[in-house]
């Protein structure tokens, strides 16, 4: 007979115990119900990781689109670095290895005394425990003249799929020579670096396509972040091929005149060849119909279950929540929907609690072998998500560390990708 | 006695091989490696970001200890490291390190 070693004993103990531990439900009873919707990174996370905790809860999934394309990473494909399918993942796994039930219909409306979710197609969804992942929208009339029809011209590109392909295409057919005007948005919005990585890899296709093309970002802001790290790059890869403008030179962009492709600001006009103009934003459209957003437009929670602040049994995940220092990132989504899947699996099955630990780790690219990373711990305190330990690049890394971190960070996309949709 | 023990044991290990990578339940070890897992592969297959899988206990354990003290080489494992007590790193270590020796 094989004998054991205390650490396999341990281990396996550990599993047995895990077992044991599971779900403490009668047979014969019903699962608890629990709805996800929206199925992002946030939504998608949530889903996984309370299916794969108990199997005495039932997990359906309701997201209108059949595939995610990732906002992150989608800057690589405007800079023709990477096709759009590498970025694109199916739900398939989600159903087939957890056994989630994945709903292709949009929530029109949340009934939180009934417990029920109507969807666009008329019928109703009942839960036990609701999770909401809306992410964002962009508030109307922030930018006047920027309607879905301008934004078909000069497209935002900040929710991937359609927007990013046409703005590559419009990148692709531009002449050498030509303007490329970024307009970011105002804080706080999804992924604060993510404008000035693009600034950056458009500038890296340009130096290799077109080199005679400037970009300009007019900023709603006078500064943003990583500032340090992204001018240092810009002087050494691309000098002079990108202007940034904040709010303070030229009073803000105030508004968009799609038919001659020009950005207004309250100086002057940039008539554009291309232009990408990411609009200021707010917590996504179910959260404000649903009264889960406050008059901030966005979401408020318990940083320890986020469990909505004005809704109980109505948990928020990712880019709609606010309440202390994290950022609105995919990691901070990824990160909050495991604590909040941890938390209701607790709470619907009676199984042990353990302090939660939430991070942001970024990889942000300068050039197609030049990235910075930064890493953020957070806790909870006083109602708030507050940073407790937090590291970024510094400007004097050398080279072989940034080209070590471009190539972490493709490793960081696969295994990510693999958390939220494998 | 022994009978009994053994089958627990085994029953356990069916269960936690039967369990996906991403199975957290009310395991301290599994709900910790759902954060390594934002990072790292736990199913072998980990590319540009040095894989945990397959390393044992006790060098996944030096390893946390080692990134606790030192920024040098990843700060990103740095501030990981930083938050995490004693007791967590031996728990996320010794899960993490059973899913080395059972792969899905």
């Amino acid at each position: 007979m094989k004998s054991w070693t205390r650490r396999e004993f341990g281990c396996l103990t550990g599993a047995a115990l895990l077992t044991a531990l599971r779900p403490r439900m009668a047979l014969g009873q019903a699962k608890a119900r629990v709805v996800v919707i929206g199925g992002g990174i946030g939504g998608a996370t949530v889903a996984k990781y309370l299916a794969a905790s108990a199997t005495t809860i039932d997990v359906t999934l309701v997201e209108p689109r059949q595939v995610y394309t990732t906002c992150f990473f989608s800057n690589l494909h405007l800079a023709g670095l990477r096709p759009l399918e590498q970025l694109t993942h199916g739900y398939e796994a989600l159903t087939r290895q957890y056994g989630i039930t994945v709903v292709h219909g949009s929530a029109e409306a949340i009934d939180p005394a009934a417990k029920t979710v109507t969807l666009n197609n008329g019928s109703t969804l009942g839960y036990d425990r609701l999770v909401v992942a809306p992410g964002i929208a962009f508030r109307d009339g922030a930018l006047e003249g920027y309607d879905e029809a301008a934004m078909e011209i000069m497209p935002h590109a900040w929710n991937a799929g359609q927007q990013t392909r046409l703005l590559r295409q419009q990148l692709e057919s531009m002449e050498d020579g030509g303007l490329f005007v970024l307009v970011a948005p105002p804080n706080p919005f999804r992924c604060p670096p993510a404008p000035y990585e693009r600034a950056s890899l458009v500038a890296s296709y340009f130096q290799r396509r077109k080199p005679k093309a400037k970009i300009l970002i007019l900023d709603a802001k006078d500064s943003f972040n990583a500032q340090d790290l992204f001018q240092d790059a810009w002087n050494r890869h691309y000098p002079g091929m990108i202007e940034w403008l904040p709010a303070q030179f030229t009073g803000g962009v105030t508004a968009i005149d799609a038919k001659t492709r020009s950005v207004i600001t309250a100086g002057a006009t940039f008539k554009a060849a291309v232009a990408n103009v990411i609009p200021a934003q707010m917590a996504g459209r179910l959260a404000q119909q649903a009264g889960l957003a406050n008059r901030s437009g966005w979401c408020p929670v318990d940083p320890v279950t986020f469990e909505s602040a004005l809704q109980p049994g109505v948990h928020l995940v990712g880019d709609a929540i606010i309440g202390g220092d994290m950022p609105k990132s995919a990691f901070c989504a990824n990160s909050q929907a495991k604590a909040c899947a941890f938390a209701i699996a607790a709470d619907l099955t009676g199984s042990a609690r353990f302090p939660a630990h939430l991070f942001n780790t970024c990889y942000t690219y300068l050039a197609p072998d030049d990235a910075f990373s930064n890493a953020i711990s957070f806790k909870p305190v006083d109602g708030k998500l507050k940073s407790v330990i937090s590291f970024v690049s510094k400007v004097e890394e050398s080279s072989e560390v940034r080209r070590q971190a471009a190539r972490a960070a493709e490793g960081w996309y696969d295994a990510f990708t693999h958390d939220v949709f494998g | 006695m022994r009978l009994v023990v053994g089958f627990a044991i085994a029953t356990g290990f069916v269960l936690l091989v039967s369990q996906s990578e991403a199975a957290a339940g009310a395991d301290q070890g599994a709900q910790l490696a759902a954060t390594c897992a934002s990072c790292h592969r736990l199913d072998g297959h980990d590319k540009g970001i040095p894989p945990i899988i397959g390393l044992g206990e006790d060098r996944l354990t030096s390893a946390m200890l080692a990134y606790r003290a030192s920024q040098s080489p990843s700060y990103i494992m740095h501030a990981i490291a930083l938050s995490l007590s004693d007791e967590e790193i031996a728990s996320v270590a010794r899960y993490v390190a059973a899913q080395g020796r059972n792969p899905p």
